[in-house]
């Protein structure tokens, strides 16, 4: 059911920040009752501030919103949703210590609680979404995804006729993501309701959304029917030019053995676990969400103090009997970590591109200058898109701040690089950029440990992969001879374990 | 914390507004102190004063400065104080001055260790523990004086502890040496900051003549400055301490021992309170159990002054020095000039409140251009 009249249409959107930073230039986008519209940029192309301008909580500088064919105003988020647009963070804003339904009736009008009339309402709205939580549980002890169809169903209680969902999935293991697929295709196609669906993955935008639009450098740059497009075709359009994917290619691995585990295990959920890393060779750690990938890379770097086991660096071992453990020695012993989760485990928002390159180095006196020379030759290295190396790191998109965290193991010292999701919410370009960084840090002789739920990405780069299911390795796998579908099953233990599996 | 402020924002009020403030300050009551026909309140013999007064805070404020970068907090620090003037006082006369100055820094160490055990190892909020230790050590001070003064008998060891608290020391020179310095730096490296420093300590040195002595604790409270400035801003284990404020778990994945730093701020932080505690009680050779009670406060509220963020990662002790002097100006403003002391606690909590007030405004300016 698609009407002839947008139900929301943005024109000729432009945003200029106080500081002078021109988020937008010229953005238009018109939403459709009834159908789901995919909006995809790379990092920094304006997608957050038109977001905002969508939800209220920023305003254009120029051009026009209109709701159903007639000029609106919304100075804050509070008047967006009245209107009927409903904005769901990656961030979901709920009172943890509430209950759902209490969560759920935030928003309701009047002072007086009327407990019944309103939990019959909640009820309905939930059944809707097929009841993907109770409503007396507590939030703070519901999944993530939970979380997500409760303010979810927040939104439709506010009565919203548009609901923005930004990056929903980033954060969801495959079994949820589903969920959230089925819900927005249910919502859309026969509640009618307008939904505008951001995301990173283009093959998720490709099977759930009606229409597309593309923004780069704060202009709108594509808007076309998604039956007509290609994974591809987005790709060029994100990133202005044609991305070719990381393809396989023969490497030459070193003789060295550059890390040894040994029955590595650790109460935080990992079996014993062995395996012997060369020097210049890529390892692919694949698994779903609560496999115990980010796990192992912690007990590797000396970042779990329950692990037991044995790790050795060149022969000297960083975990084992009688080695006192901790990421201070992991680091001398040559061994780096680039975490999963940047903002709260990478960088250091409030120090300076060169400060946080400079954070693992060792000495007494700070020398600016070379600090300065370091971070500049980084820069220079890695790509990084940042005024000067003075600029804090917290003002850095997300592909530069995490080109960051990799620049600060970027030493003589690191012989081991453990890099967990290092693509994670990072735009195309800038993803194909940190790749094949990778490739060349392991052609010069690192020996990498690669994390990544982009089983594309791991195929295409490791020599070797390992499968982790609940903690233990399931499957050792040729990359050049396997398939995602291969991986996807392993990982999620719907196939028979195949041969060359550790007992 | 970051280097690349630009000059014409270090100068601004976010930045330098706790040393405009006590210049205004000292300008409004040396203004009331004229008009009033009083001496000229900005006599060095007034000034050297307020620093002697502002001294003891001063040095527990530097050390819970570093303490609030790294994102904890200590409520024991006047307990502690006391309890190691307890300690000093009570063992000065049988085991000598020195030795009992030891044992009175030993005992707030240990406190500084147990504060900082529990806190890191069991896992309990910093503010719970040490409002704990706040009391229980006070509770020790009561035990160890059995509730009544103490004082030292001996001559002797009264005039070491007399020399070791109230020896005058010229500040001439080394104004005019540390101004020097400051400008020298300024002229190699071009940067605006340190010339102001330096002009300011130049004329400060010129403000107070060669003849001018102040109380040894303001040169304690000098040092311990100087070298906390130098560790905080220059050296790598300063900017470790600001990682671990700013975030600890990225700290924790750079290779940095987090619980180390920690702990380590606390025995710090309990130190500098012991050395405090031990000039307060060499100040009259004596100590009664209440002595310094809520000292704690105004340790806090002069960082918070200085601008320190109680949430860590972000703090300059030069400036939390500053912020004790505002509070200490004020108290001693109003004593010389009788301005009515009834007033004075609204006048104190005022200046906090608003100085928070500019801080906190400042920061939601910034981020709001992001």
């Amino acid at each position: 059911m698609v009407t002839a009249l947008p139900l929301l249409a943005l024109r000729h959107i432009a945003k200029r920040y106080p500081n002078g930073t021109q988020a937008l230039v010229d953005a238009s986008l018109e939403i459709r009752a009834g159908e789901v519209h995919g909006l995809l940029g790379a990092n920094g192309a304006g997608k957050s501030t038109l977001i905002g301008i969508l939800s209220g909580a920023t305003t254009a500088t120029e051009g026009a919103i209109l709701w159903r064919g007639a000029p609106v105003r919304w100075r804050r988020p509070a008047d967006a949703r009245r209107g009927g647009v409903s904005t769901l963070y990656q961030h979901i804003p709920l009172v943890p210590t509430l209950s759902a339904l209490d969560n759920l009736l935030l928003g309701a009008p009047g002072w007086q609680r009327r407990d019944g009339q309103q939990r019959a309402r909640a009820e309905a709205v939930v059944a809707q979404l097929g009841n993907p939580f109770p409503l007396d549980a507590l939030v703070a002890n519901l999944p993530i995804g939970a979380r997500q169809m409760v303010s979810l169903a927040q939104a439709l209680l506010d009565g919203a006729q548009v609901l923005v969902m930004d990056e929903p999935t980033a954060s969801l293991a495959a079994q949820d993501r589903q969920a959230v697929y089925d819900v927005v295709r249910r919502l859309a196609h026969q509640e009618g309701k307008a939904i505008v669906f951001v995301s990173h993955f283009l093959d998720e935008i490709l099977a759930l959304t009606d229409r597309v639009t593309i923004l780069r450098d704060g202009r709108d740059v594509l808007h076309r029917r998604t039956e007509d497009l290609d994974e591809a075709a987005l790709a060029a359009a994100i990133s202005g030019r044609a991305v070719a994917r990381l393809t396989r290619r023969a490497r030459r691995i070193g003789e060295t053995v550059r890390l040894a585990v040994r029955d590595l295990a650790s109460p935080a959920g990992l079996a014993p676990i062995s395996f012997d890393l060369r020097a210049g060779e890529i390892l692919g750690l694949a698994g779903m969400l609560g496999a115990g990938r980010s796990e192992l890379l912690h007990a590797l770097f000396g970042a779990d103090p329950c692990a037991r086991g044995a790790v050795l660096v060149d022969g000297t071992p960083v975990l084992g009997p009688g080695v006192v453990t901790n990421t201070g020695s992991a680091v001398a012993a040559g061994l780096a970590l680039v975490p999963e989760d940047r903002k709260r485990q990478g960088f250091v928002a409030g120090f300076s591109v060169a400060e946080n390159i400079a954070l693992p180095r060792r000495g007494w006196l700070i020398d600016h200058a070379t600090e300065r020379q370091q971070a500049e030759a980084a820069i220079a290295a890695l790509a990084i898109k940042t005024e000067d190396a003075q600029r804090p790191v917290g003002t850095l998109s997300g592909g530069n701040a995490q080109k960051v965290v990799l620049a600060k193991w970027l030493t003589d010292q690191t012989r081991v690089l453990l890099l967990d999701e290092p693509t994670a919410g990072i735009d195309i370009g800038a993803r194909v950029d940190i790749l094949e960084q990778v490739r060349r840090l392991a052609d010069e002789g690192l020996a990498i440990v690669l994390v990544s739920s982009d089983f594309a990405e791991l195929l295409a780069l490791s020599d070797r992969i390992l499968v982790l299911r609940e903690g233990a390795v399931v499957a050792d796998v040729d990359p050049a001879t396997s398939s995602e579908i291969d991986l996807t099953l392993l990982a999620s233990g719907s196939a028979p374990a195949c041969d060359g599996v550790p007992a | 914390m970051i280097a690349s402020i630009p000059w014409r924002q270090s100068l601004g009020l976010r930045q330098a507004g706790v040393f405009y403030a006590l210049l205004a300050l000292l300008g409004i009551l040396a203004a009331l102190a004229a008009s009033r026909g009083l001496p000229p309140y900005l006599a060095p013999a007034n000034l050297g004063n307020i620093a002697y007064q502002a001294s003891l805070v001063g040095i527990m404020a530097v050390a819970m400065t570093i303490m609030l970068i790294t994102g904890a907090f200590d409520l024991s620090v006047a307990s502690v104080a006391a309890l190691a003037a307890a300690v000093l006082v009570g063992l000065a006369g049988q085991i000598g001055f020195v030795p009992a100055l030891l044992c009175a820094l030993c005992t707030a160490a240990m406190i500084g260790i147990l504060n900082g055990v529990i806190v890191e190892f069991v896992g309990i909020n910093a503010f719970i523990v040490t409002l704990g230790t706040l009391t229980a050590v006070r509770g020790l001070v009561l035990v160890v004086t059995d509730g009544r003064s103490l004082m030292v008998e001996d001559p002797q060891v009264l005039a070491q502890m007399l020399a070791f608290e109230s020896a005058r020391v010229p500040l001439f020179w080394p104004l005019l040496a540390l101004g020097a310095v400051a400008l020298a730096i300024a002229t190699l490296r071009l940067a605006p900051a340190p010339a102001l420093g330096g002009l300011g300590l130049l004329a400060l040195a010129g403000l107070v003549g060669p003849r001018f002595t102040v109380a040894a604790p303001v040169i304690y409270l000098l040092l311990f400055t100087t070298a906390a400035w130098f560790v905080m801003e220059r050296t790598v284990l300063g900017r470790r301490i600001q990682a671990v404020g700013g975030n600890a778990e990225a700290a924790r994945l750079s290779g940095i021992n987090v619980r180390a730093y920690r702990l380590g701020v606390f025995i710090l932080s309990s130190l500098a309170a012991g050395f405090a505690g031990a000039l307060f009680g060499s100040r009259l050779g004596a100590i009664n159990p209440t002595a310094m009670q809520g000292a704690e406060l105004t340790v806090i509220a002069a960082a918070i002054l200085g601008g320190t963020s109680l949430y860590g990662g972000a703090g300059s002790v030069i400036k939390t020095v500053a912020g004790a002097l505002i509070l200490f100006t004020l108290t001693n403003g109003f004593n010389i000039l009788n301005l009515g002391a009834n007033y004075q606690g609204i006048i104190e909590g005022a200046v906090i409140i608003v100085a928070a007030a500019i801080y906190t405004l400042g920061n939601r300016k910034r981020g709001e251009t992001r």
